[in-house]
C-alpha cells in the first residue's frame, strides 16, 4: 500500500504547482526534518511530528510523535483516526494539509499547502499607513468631530436649555432660580460687581430676553428706589451727550446695528468687569455732557460744567425771599458778596460776635456760661444735627433767651415769662396779670399805720389807691404796647407791624424762617469740614452788621469753596491761590441719581454714619415654580 | 517644499548648492515682518487709545480685534483646504504655510488683548485656551519640522544610500526568509523561538512604543538573547545552525532598530497634527459658542 502526497506551490503569478509523490509502506511521518515523508519546512512544526499508520483493518490513524499536538478539522488533538472517504482537514503550523481518496489509485492523498506567510513581515503591508500613526490614535476626523459636538453641547445648547427652563422667571422680582449649577453661568464674561454678587447664578435677572440688550426696565425690577432718573427723557439725555466721534461713532453703529439701543443704564453701569465694588462716577462721565451742553441742548436750564477748578457756574443758593402766611417762599439767586436774605429777625451777628461791646463784657461776667470767657461763639447758639451735616434751627428758648428773657412777674423765686412765638398768649398774659391783680397798697392804708391828725391825708390817699384799683386793668394795654414797641421785648428782636387783631394788641409779628439747606443741587457736608473754623468759609460773620446780610460762602471770594477746592484733576483758575488743595471731582457734591441724600460713593470712601440708599436686590429665593 | 534650482552652475564643482526656501524663511520673512508689525501695531492701540471704561472684549477696540481673530481663525483652518491643492507664483501653498505660521504666531497677541485680561472659568476663556493649545501644538510642529527631517534622512542613510520605506520593509522580508530558512534544522525548543521572532509584526506596538522608539517586548530580541543563552552552553560544533540563525536575527534586529528609529521620527512629525486639527474644531465651535453668548445675553 501506499499513500499518494501533492505538495503545492504557488508561483508569483498565483498560479499553482502540484509536485505530487508517493510513499509506499503503511506508515507516513511528517515533520520539519526533510526526512519526513511530508517535509513540512515550518518552524512551529516538529522535526519529526506525527505519523500516520495503516491499521490492520485498512483504517488510518493519525497520531503525534512527540508531544507536540496538531489540528485535525479545525480541533487540537495528538492522535486521531483518519478517514480518506470521509476526508479531514489536518493544520500544522502555517500548513493545512487535505486528506482525501486518489479518484483513479483510490489511495489515500495528501495535499499539503502553505496556508501562511513565512513571517509576519511577509504579509501584506499597507505600505501608505503603515508609517503613520493611522490606528494608533483617534483619528483626526474623528476626534475634531467628538470635540467640537462636545463643545458645541455643553456651551452652547446646555445654556440654551437653561435658558429655556427659566423663561417664566425673568422680571419677576419675587422669583428666582434655585441655587446650584446652571449651564448658561458659562456665559458669564466675568465676576458680577460686589452689589450684584448674589444675581451670579441668575442670568436672567438682567438678561430678560434672547438676543436682545439689557433693557432699563430688568434694572428698574429691584432699584424702585434709587434709581432716580437724572433725565427722565432718554432722547434728551443722549442729545445731550452729543454725537459721538470718530471709533465712538463706529462703535455706536455697530452697536445700533446689532440691536443695542445707547442710553441705557448699562452703558454706564457696565457688569461682568470684576468682583470690586462700583468705582465713583469718573468726572469724564459727567463732563461728557454737561461741557458745552448749552450748545447742544439749547433749551436746557443748566449752565456748562466741565470742571470744578475751572468750568462750574456760579453757586445758586436756595434763599428765602418771602413769607406766604407762615410758611416761607425759596427762590434760587445766583450768588454774589451782597446777597442778602431776610429772615424776619433783626439779629446781625457782628454785634453779637464782638469782643468788645456789652454783649462780650456780658460773657465775661459770667464765666463757664457760655463756650468761651471772652465773647460769644458761633456755636453758643448753633447747634448740628444728628449728622453733623446741617445745623438744627436755632431755638429762642435755648439760644436767645438766656439774654433776651421774656419775664414779667416774680412770684417767690420763680419767673414768670411770655410765651415766645404767639403774640396773642403775650397779650392775654399781660391783661390777666393786671386784671387779677392790683396795685401795690399804700402803707398808710394799713391799719397799723401811724396816723397823721387829721383825716385828709388818709382820705387823700384812699381816693387815690381806689382809683389806681379801679384803673388798674386798663395798665395792661400800656404794657402790651409797650412789648411790642421800640425797647419792648420783642421788638429787640422781630420786625413788629401794626394791623394786627384785638387779640394781639393791635400788633403783627413778622414771620420768621431758618434756612437749613442752602445749596440742593450739591451736597455740603459741615462735618466734613469740622477742623476748619466757621469764620474759614463763613468769613463776614464776625462784621456783618445788617441781620439780611447772607454769610453763606459762594464758590469764589473770600471763604468760597475754591479757596482749597481745585478740579477733579487738580486744575485751578490762575487767579485763585489755594494753599493746601483738595482735589474735587464732580462727584464729591453731585450725584447722578440725585436725591436728598449725599452722593454716592463707593464703601470704602463712605462715611460711616451717612445713610446711602442701595436697591432692594435681596431677592427671596423660591423653588422655581414654572406654568 | 519646493526646491529652487541654482541659477549660476559653474560647473568648477560638483557640490550641490542647496537653495531651498522653507515656508520660514519665505519672501524673506514676509509674513513674520507683518504679523510682528501687526502685533506691536496692535499692543500699541491696546496701550495708547483711550477708551470710555476698561479694556474689555465689548469696547470697539475688543469688537475690532475679536472680529479680526475670528476671521483669522477661519483663514488658518482654511490651510487644511488649501494645502490638498498646491500652486506655485505669489499665493503658493508655501507662501500660504508662512502666512499660516506667522499669522497663526500673531492670534496670540490678538486673541489676548481681545481679552483684555478677563480671564474667568467661562466659555470665553475656554475658547481662548483652545486656541492657545491649538497655537502651542502649531509652535511645536514648526519645531519638529524644522529639526527632524534631517535626522529622518540620515537614519535612512548608511555605506550603500538611502533606503526607501518600502525597502525597508522588504529587507525585513528578505531577513524572515533567510532566519526561516537557516532555521529549518533547529530542535522544537530553538524553532519555536525563533517563529516567534517571525510572528512578530514590525509595526505593532502602541502610540508610547512609536512615539518613544522603546519596544521593551520586542520577540526579535527576545529571542537572540536566549538562542545566546542557550548556545552559551552548548559544545561548539562546525556548523550550526545556530550561529547563522545568530547572525541573522543580529541583522534583523538593527533592521528593525533602523525601522523603528523611523517610525518614531515619523510619529513626532505627525502626532502634534492629532492635537492641532482636532482642537481646531474644538475652538471653531467653543468660538461659534462664544459670539452665539455674546449675541444671547446681550
Amino acid at each position: 500500500m501506499s499513500f499518494l502526497v501533492r505538495q503545492i506551490a504557488l508561483k508569483s503569478s498565483g498560479e499553482e504547482i502540484v509536485r505530487p509523490t508517493t510513499v509506499e509502506g503503511d506508515v507516513l511521518t511528517i515533520g520539519r526534518d526533510a526526512a519526513c515523508d511530508i517535509h513540512l519546512p515550518d518552524l512551529a512544526v516538529d522535526p519529526r511530528h506525527a505519523q500516520v499508520t495503516r491499521q490492520s483493518d485498512g483504517s488510518l490513524v493519525i497520531a503525534s510523535i512527540g508531544a507536540q499536538p496538531f489540528e485535525v478539522n479545525g480541533r487540537s488533538t495528538t492522535q486521531s483516526p483518519l478517514d480518506p472517504v470521509a476526508g479531514a482537514e489536518l493544520t500544522f503550523g502555517g500548513h493545512r494539509i487535505s486528506v482525501s481518496v486518489d479518484a483513479e489509485s483510490g489511495e489515500a492523498t495528501f495535499t499539503v499547502r502553505r496556508v501562511e506567510a513565512v513571517s509576519d513581515s511577509a504579509e501584506d503591508k499597507d505600505i501608505t499607513t503603515v508609517y503613520t500613526l493611522k490606528g494608533l490614535l483617534p483619528g483626526k476626523r474623528m476626534s475634531a468631530w467628538t470635540f467640537a459636538i462636545l463643545v458645541l453641547v455643553s456651551f452652547l445648547a446646555f445654556p440654551i436649555y437653561s435658558y429655556m427652563t427659566y423663561k417664566p422667571l425673568a422680571m419677576q422680582e419675587k422669583a428666582r432660580r434655585p441655587d446650584g449649577f446652571h449651564a448658561d453661568q458659562t456665559w458669564s464674561s466675568g465676576p458680577l460687581s460686589l452689589a450684584h454678587k448674589n444675581l451670579g447664578g441668575d442670568c436672567q435677572a438682567c438678561h430678560t430676553q434672547a438676543f436682545v440688550a439689557v433693557t432699563d426696565k430688568a434694572c428698574l425690577t429691584c432699584h424702585t428706589k434709587d434709581a432716580h432718573d437724572h433725565i427722565a427723557d432718554k432722547s434728551r439725555l443722549l442729545k445731550a451727550r452729543g454725537e459721538p466721534e470718530g471709533m465712538a461713532r463706529l462703535q455706536r453703529a455697530v452697536a445700533t446695528a446689532f440691536n443695542r439701543p445707547a442710553g441705557r443704564c448699562v452703558d454706564c453701569h457696565t457688569e461682568h468687569e470684576g468682583a470690586g465694588a462700583m468705582p465713583a462716577t469718573q468726572q469724564q462721565f459727567c463732563a461728557d455732557c454737561h461741557n458745552g451742553m448749552k450748545s447742544r441742548l439749547g433749551d436746557t436750564k443748566l449752565a456748562d460744567a466741565a470742571d470744578f477748578g475751572t468750568a462750574h457756574p456760579q453757586f445758586k443758593p436756595m434763599i428765602i425771599s418771602g413769607m406766604n402766611g407762615k410758611k416761607p417762599l425759596f427762590q434760587r439767586a445766583s450768588w454774589t458778596p451782597g446777597l442778602t436774605e431776610n429772615n424776619g429777625l433783626k439779629f446781625t451777628h457782628g454785634q453779637h460776635l464782638s469782643k468788645t461791646n456789652g454783649i462780650a463784657q456780658m460773657v465775661r461776667r459770667m464765666p463757664g456760661r457760655f463756650a468761651a470767657n471772652d465773647a460769644l461763639q458761633c456755636k453758643d447758639c448753633h447747634k448740628s444735627d444728628a449728622t453733623g451735616t446741617r445745623f438744627k434751627p436755632v431755638v429762642m428758648e435755648d439760644s436767645c433767651q438766656s439774654c433776651h428773657s421774656l419775664s414779667f412777674d416774680q412770684v417767690g423765686g420763680t419767673f414768670r415769662t411770655l410765651r415766645h412765638g404767639e403774640p396773642e398768649l403775650v397779650v392775654a398774659d399781660l391783661r390777666a396779670f393786671y386784671r387779677g391783680g392790683a396795685p401795690a397798697r399804700p402803707a398808710n392804708l394799713s391799719g397799723l399805720a401811724r396816723r397823721v391828725p387829721g383825716d385828709a391825708a388818709l382820705r387823700s390817699t384812699a381816693a387815690d389807691y381806689a382809683r389806681a384799683v379801679r384803673f388798674y386793668p386798663t395798665r395792661a394795654e400800656q404794657a402790651v404796647a409797650q412789648v411790642f414797641s421800640q425797647g419792648g421785648m420783642c421788638y429787640d428782636c422781630h420786625t413788629v407791624n401794626r394791623g394786627g387783631s384785638m387779640a394781639s394788641g393791635g400788633f403783627t409779628v413778622q414771620p420768621v424762617a431758618q434756612n437749613d439747606r442752602y445749596y440742593h443741587k450739591g451736597w455740603f457736608d459741615h462735618k466734613a469740614h469740622n477742623k476748619s473754623d466757621c469764620a474759614d468759609c463763613h468769613v463776614n460773620a464776625a462784621t456783618s452788621n445788617k441781620a439780611s446780610d447772607l454769610l453763606v460762602p459762594g464758590i469764589d471770594g473770600k471763604g468760597g469753596c475754591r479757596s482749597c477746592h481745585v478740579g477733579g484733576e487738580g486744575a485751578k483758575l490762575a487767579s485763585v491761590s489755594v494753599k493746601d488743595p483738595v482735589d474735587s471731582s464732580c462727584a464729591m457734591c453731585h450725584s447722578y441719581h440725585m436725591d436728598a441724600g449725599a452722593p454716592w460713593a463707593p464703601k470704602k470712601d463712605r462715611k460711616k454714619d451717612v445713610a446711602q440708599t442701595v436697591a432692594v436686590a435681596e431677592r427671596p429665593r423660591f423653588p422655581v415654580k414654572l406654568r | 517644499m519646493a526646491s529652487i534650482a541654482p541659477r549660476k552652475r559653474t560647473g568648477a564643482t560638483r557640490q550641490r548648492t542647496s537653495t531651498h526656501e522653507g515656508f520660514l524663511t519665505h519672501r524673506n520673512l514676509f509674513w513674520a515682518k507683518l504679523s510682528a508689525a501687526l502685533a506691536v501695531a496692535l499692543i500699541a492701540l491696546y496701550i495708547f487709545v483711550p477708551l470710555p471704561g476698561t479694556h474689555f472684549g465689548s469696547s470697539w477696540l475688543g469688537y475690532t480685534l475679536g472680529t479680526i481673530g475670528a476671521l483669522l481663525i477661519l483663514w488658518l483652518t482654511m490651510l487644511g483646504m488649501r494645502k490638498r491643492a498646491i500652486t506655485p507664483g505669489r499665493w503658493s501653498l508655501k507662501g500660504w504655510t508662512s502666512a499660516h505660521v506667522y499669522l497663526g504666531l500673531c492670534l496670540t497677541v490678538i486673541g489676548t488683548l481681545h481679552s483684555g485680561f478677563h480671564l474667568g472659568w467661562n466659555v470665553h476663556t475656554l475658547a481662548w485656551a483652545l486656541m492657545l493649545i491649538v497655537i502651542a501644538s502649531g509652535i511645536f510642529g514648526i519645531w519638529v519640522y524644522a529639526t527632524l527631517p534631517q535626522a529622518l534622512s540620515s537614519n535612512r542613510y548608511d555605506e550603500e544610500g538611502a533606503i526607501t520605506e518600502k525597502q525597508m520593509i522588504e529587507a525585513l522580508r528578505s531577513l524572515d526568509r533567510q532566519i526561516h530558512d537557516a532555521a529549518q534544522p533547529l530542535d522544537p525548543e530553538t524553532a519555536t523561538l525563533v517563529g516567534k521572532s517571525l510572528d512578530e509584526d514590525p509595526f505593532a506596538g502602541t502610540f508610547w512604543n512609536r512615539i518613544t522608539g522603546t519596544y521593551p517586548k520586542c520577540a526579535t530580541r527576545s529571542t537572540a538573547a536566549e538562542l545566546r543563552r542557550i548556545r552559551a552552553y552548548r559544545p561548539r560544533i562546525a556548523n550550526d545552525p545556530l550561529d547563522k540563525v545568530d547572525a541573522l536575527l543580529t541583522r534583523k534586529e538593527a533592521m528593525l532598530g533602523r525601522m523603528r528609529r523611523h517610525l518614531k521620527l515619523k510619529s513626532w512629525l505627525q502626532a502634534w497634527l492629532y492635537v492641532h486639527v482636532p482642537v481646531t474644531f474644538a475652538l471653531i465651535a467653543a468660538l461659534s459658542a462664544h459670539i452665539v453668548s455674546v449675541f444671547f445675553y446681550w
